[in-house]
């Protein structure tokens, strides 16, 4: 019955999360800390940007349309800078082109806007496990 | 004399006639618009899904979610201009008058529809804040909502704020003297020039206000809502006269900073009102507007005027205090009398520490001296009094006094998710008025004690034993804590206690009753979209339905922590969690997205003709997207009636008979085989038939055997009624009478059964996707009088309640609806469906008294319940 599938490591999970509209970075902070992830939002692609290229961040959550840099290109600067970090697109004009887009790109998901909280929590979840489990690979 | 087309239409009949629109194209475009009426419909309940706070959606969300709305709307009204040959005119400007509303929402320009310059308090609540500004409009939610007392009144809105500011120049003085101001500041003139420049400009300003004249709409509609309080509480009543700006009271409280006038007489009520509003152009809060970049144009000021409250102890109450050494405690302030010296800080008051936990027991109190209190004086304004000597040291408020304003703080708190800062009073009758309710910010304080809010939570979490988790659907965001109670009976509702959590098998309208008492529910069935759903996002009230383990795994007494933001039921309490939902930076419910979808939400998803037999159920009525849809999805169905009737004098057998054991005289047109039947096949079996929704129907009208045949004996008072009585309310179309029709495909059914006087219309569709069931039933008219006729609908209300319809009644009418359940429940509704109009057909002639209408429910709810266990096997 119990299902306790969250983060028990004393080191947090980091988080990114990118939207130039405020509305989901206040509604996902709140959400991913509370499951106790440590987040940082940006609305302005440029300052995200700058963040990604000093510090490494565990998981990036980007929005696909916005001014300035854009989702895509972002996600390639975060890959191209950290591998392994865990790339999940959220978009509300999802595209079955975009989408292949995204993956070929290296995205560990893609999301469409609306969606639910407790979705993009599991595909985090999903996100870590992986990442744990490459660990382990290379480790072993 | 007759006009030209007078003529044509007196010689159209020697014409011959256009040919008619071929019967399969009618069909198809009747398809499609009762599939275009369930996508629209569809759509707006996604919409109003969104406003729980389990989705994360953005401005371009709403956007997009308009535009499809529009144009499925759009389209739907060209459907029914297509299906039945008409312009439909008034249809087009409805939909155009509510488009352009929905754009204006959009563009960020806030229309007042219905810009009244009074309203009651009674209409007023969290959406008319614009008109109402924020303090009334919390008013009007504490009142209207969540059910407590609040002084009567009314408020004087924005719109006569503006009224009179155009009506008096003195909005165009403000912009000029602003300007100057600017102009004057730009040449360095210094600080304390402009300093000043600001303090000439108030004075100005206001001497303009206090001199103006209230424009005489205005101060009529102010004496009209006068007289209206005057009448409820006698002529003598005194009134407090309140700011309600826009902005106050949320993120920026302006708090104390605006002027309110107690005791006012109501010939003094224009004076009081105008020294309100020149209020709004103090020095201090003129600056303090400036300083926080509020733009001129976004002061509004709207006044509420309430019967002042004959208050014998007053006071303000904190949920948390805000001293760092009481944890977890709310705190009261109260004193003799009115409570403007506690606000104010010029009166000793008695101080009460209530810890926050369930029992909500008084931690530690100080009782102060308190010689004085201020009254309201008899012919206006108040003054002191002296206090009677044996009550100066008393405490002024008893345990249970407490006990009582706790409960209620924390039944606001936990509406608005904020820690609160309540004004309150308690009158000689012990009625508990709420006079104000304002979010109190206290994250900088919670900031201090823990450097990252977020790791509190998270150890206490961890260590906390799950009971289950990511059970289930999440309705309404939000964590409660406290005690579970199971609701199985009736008898368990009318003993809900408040603040408890409700767990239940499903969901029901019937839980209405305790929504407000509620703290969170629980059930083991039930869909994010019924009814219930609908209210508990209403009523902000975390819920999870569809669990399937709550009723099994809690039971009535246990401690649990229900978080719905992460889907987990807590064993015991988690007050951490609590704490990190009320300190977050900002409820998601207040965020400007969720606003803008509620405003846009009520010109779209509200109902306002309920009624195809009322006067006002015509096209240029309807408000709303969901008017237009239940129009149209109306005049459909009565159009494919005509046409059905047209055609089967012509082609000879369209609808088929159908061979029942009942002589129901009913027709039938199957959309599966297509508008062509079998040639000579004038009848046709149920079974033959292959419709779910028919079959259950006509299941539960033979099974339960409850089709009397045996004319039921007519006293000679409801007979002779039944001649004198006209087809006004039981005719919508004349020419229908006694012709009973179905149209049905596998899944769907659209059936019109007049048996005798009344008629019965079921609308249903029943398929393996649970999303898309539904079914409306609607049953109007009678053979006898009035009296008897509206107990029959009370009675079929009752039973329908029972069973989970979502039921109205106006007078002899009732509409029952239910939706989203799995074919298995939706059948067995539908059985009872047939089973009810077997037995209702000629139950008014039986209902003598009011007793009889539950005798008569239970009666049939006993015949009807084992043939559903039956099926439950």
């Amino acid at each position: 019955m119990t299902e306790d599938t969250r983060p028990a490591s004393p080191a947090k999970t980091r988080i990114l999360i990118l939207d130039d509209e405020p509305i989901v970075c206040k509604r996902l902070k709140p959400a991913f800390q509370k499951a106790g992830y440590e987040v940082e939002t940006f609305t302005d692609s440029a300052s995200a940007l700058a963040r990604v290229e000093g510090t490494r961040f565990d998981i990036v959550i980007t929005d696909l349309k916005m001014e300035g840099v854009d989702g895509m290109h972002f996600l390639t600067r975060v890959k191209e800078l950290s591998p392994e970090t865990g790339v999940v697109v959220i978009t509300g004009f999802a595209t079955l082109d975009t989408a292949k887009e995204s993956f070929r790109k290296g995205a560990f998901d893609f999301v469409a806007k609306p969606f639910k909280l407790s979705d993009i929590l599991d595909t985090v979840r999903r996100i870590e496990d992986k990442q744990r489990l490459d660990k382990g690979l290379r480790a072993g | 004399m007759f006009s030209q087309s007078g003529i044509r239409d007196l010689f159209a009949f020697w014409r011959p006639k256009k040919p008619p629109v071929p019967f399969a194209v009618q069909f198809k475009k009747f398809e499609i618009i009762l599939e275009r009426n369930n996508a629209i419909l569809e759509l707006m309940a996604d919409m109003g899904d969104k406003l729980g706070g389990e989705y994360v959606f953005d401005g371009q969300y709403i956007v997009a979610a308009c535009e499809r709305l529009g144009d499925l709307v759009f389209k739907l009204i060209s459907d029914l201009s297509v299906l039945t040959q008409r312009k439909n005119v008034d249809l087009f400007l409805a939909f155009e008058s509510i488009q352009h509303q929905i754009e204006e929402e959009l563009a960020g320009r806030h229309s007042f529809p219905n810009a009244s310059l009074t309203m009651p308090l009674e209409e007023l609540n969290r959406d008319v804040s614009e008109e109402a500004g924020n303090k009334l409009a919390h008013l009007g939610d504490v009142r209207n909502f969540l059910g407590l007392a609040t002084p009567d009144g009314f408020v004087i809105t924005s719109k006569a704020f503006f009224d009179f500011m155009a009506h008096n120049d003195v909005t165009r003085r403000v912009e000029e003297g602003l300007a100057r101001l600017a102009a004057a500041g730009g040449a360095a003139a210094g600080e304390a020039a402009a300093e000043q420049g600001l303090d000439e400009l108030s004075q100005e300003i206001r001497t303009r206000i206090l001199e103006g004249e209230v424009p005489r709409p205005v101060a009529q509609q102010i004496a009209a809502m006068l007289d209206v309080l005057a009448a409820r509480h006698g002529r003598g009543i005194l009134y407090a006269v309140r700011s309600s700006a826009w902005g106050e009271d949320s993120e920026f409280s302006f708090a104390g900073q605006y002027e309110s006038v107690l005791g006012v007489p109501s010939g003094k009520v224009l004076a009081a009102y105008k020294r309100v509003l020149a209020g709004a152009y103090s020095p201090e809060v003129w600056r303090y507007r400036l300083h926080r970049g509020y733009k001129e144009n976004e002061t509004a000021m709207a006044v509420g005027c309430q019967a002042m409250v004959k208050a014998e102890v007053s006071g303000a109450l904190y949920t948390y205090a805000p001293l760092a050494r009481e944890e977890e405690a709310m705190v009261i302030s109260a004193t003799w009398g009115l409570g403007a010296p506690v606000v104010d800080g010029t009166a000793e008051t008695d101080t009460y520490f209530i810890d926050r936990s369930e029992a909500l027991a008084v931690r530690s109190f100080e009782v102060a001296h308190k010689p004085v209190r201020l009254v309201s004086l008899p012919g206006g304004g108040t003054g002191l009094q002296d206090v009677e000597p044996d009550r100066q040291d008393a405490p002024c408020l008893s345990p249970a006094r407490i006990q009582r304003l706790a409960q209620t703080a924390m039944t606001i708190e936990r509406y608005y998710k904020r820690p609160q800062d309540v004004e309150w009073a308690f009158d000689a009758e012990d009625t508990l008025f709420i006079l104000q309710a304002r979010p109190l910010n206290m994250r900088p304080r919670l900031d201090q004690a823990c450097a990252d809010p977020s790791m509190s939570v998270v150890a206490a979490t961890r260590n906390a034993e799950v009971i289950f988790s990511g059970k289930g659907t999440v309705v309404q965001h939000g964590v409660a804590v406290g005690k579970v109670f199971v609701v199985r009976t009736d008898d368990d509702l009318a003993r809900f206690p408040n603040g408890a959590i409700l767990v239940t098998q499903h969901t029901s309208p019937r839980y209405s009753r305790v929504m407000r008492a509620a703290q969170g529910i629980i059930t083991d069935v039930g869909s994010a979209t019924g009814h219930m759903s609908t209210l508990a996002r209403e009523y902000r009230v975390p819920a999870v339905v569809n669990t399937g383990v709550a009723t099994s795994l809690l039971n009535t007494g246990d401690e649990i922590t229900l978080d719905t933001t992460q889907n987990t039921v807590f064993r015991g309490a988690v007050p951490e969690l609590c704490r990190f939902e009320l300190t977050s930076e900002e409820s998601f419910e207040e965020s400007a997205e969720y606003r803008l979808l509620r405003r846009l939400l009520k010109r779209i998803a509200p109902l306002n003709l309920v009624d195809p037999h009322s006067e006002q159920f015509k096209a240029s009525a309807c408000r709303t997207f969901h008017d237009i849809t239940r129009w149209i999805h109306e005049k459909a169905v009565e159009e494919l009636i005509n046409v059905s009737e047209r055609h089967w004098h012509r082609s000879g057998g369209t609808p088929r008979r159908l061979d029942s054991e009942q002589p129901l005289g009913l027709m039938v047109i199957d959309l599966e085989q297509g508008p062509v039947p079998a040639r000579g096949s004038m009848s046709v079996t149920q079974d033959s038939l292959g419709s779910v929704p028919l079959a259950a129907m006509l299941d539960g009208l033979t099974q339960s055997g409850m089709w009397s045949t045996d004319p039921v004996s007519v006293d000679l008072g409801s007979f002779m009624s039944s001649f004198t009585r006209t087809f006004s309310s039981a005719s919508a179309a004349p020419g229908n009478i006694g012709r009973n029709l179905a149209v049905v495909s596998h899944e769907y059914m659209n059936l019109h059964l007049r048996l005798g006087y009344h008629f019965n219309i079921i609308d249903a569709y029943i398929g393996e996707r649970v999303n898309d069931n539904y079914i409306y039933f609607r049953f109007l008219g009678g053979v006898t009088d009035f009296m008897r006729r509206s107990r029959r609908a009370r009675c079929i209300a009752l039973i329908l309640e029972r069973l989970d319809f979502r039921v109205e009644v106006h007078g002899d009418l009732v509409v029952g609806r239910i939706k989203k359940l799995p074919p298995l429940r939706m059948r067995e509704k539908m059985l009872v469906l047939g089973g009810l109009i077997g037995y209702t057909r000629q139950l008014d002639v039986c209902l003598h008294c009011d007793e009889d209408i539950n005798r008569h429910a239970e009666e049939f709810l006993q015949r009807i319940t084992p043939l559903l266990e039956v099926r439950n096997d």
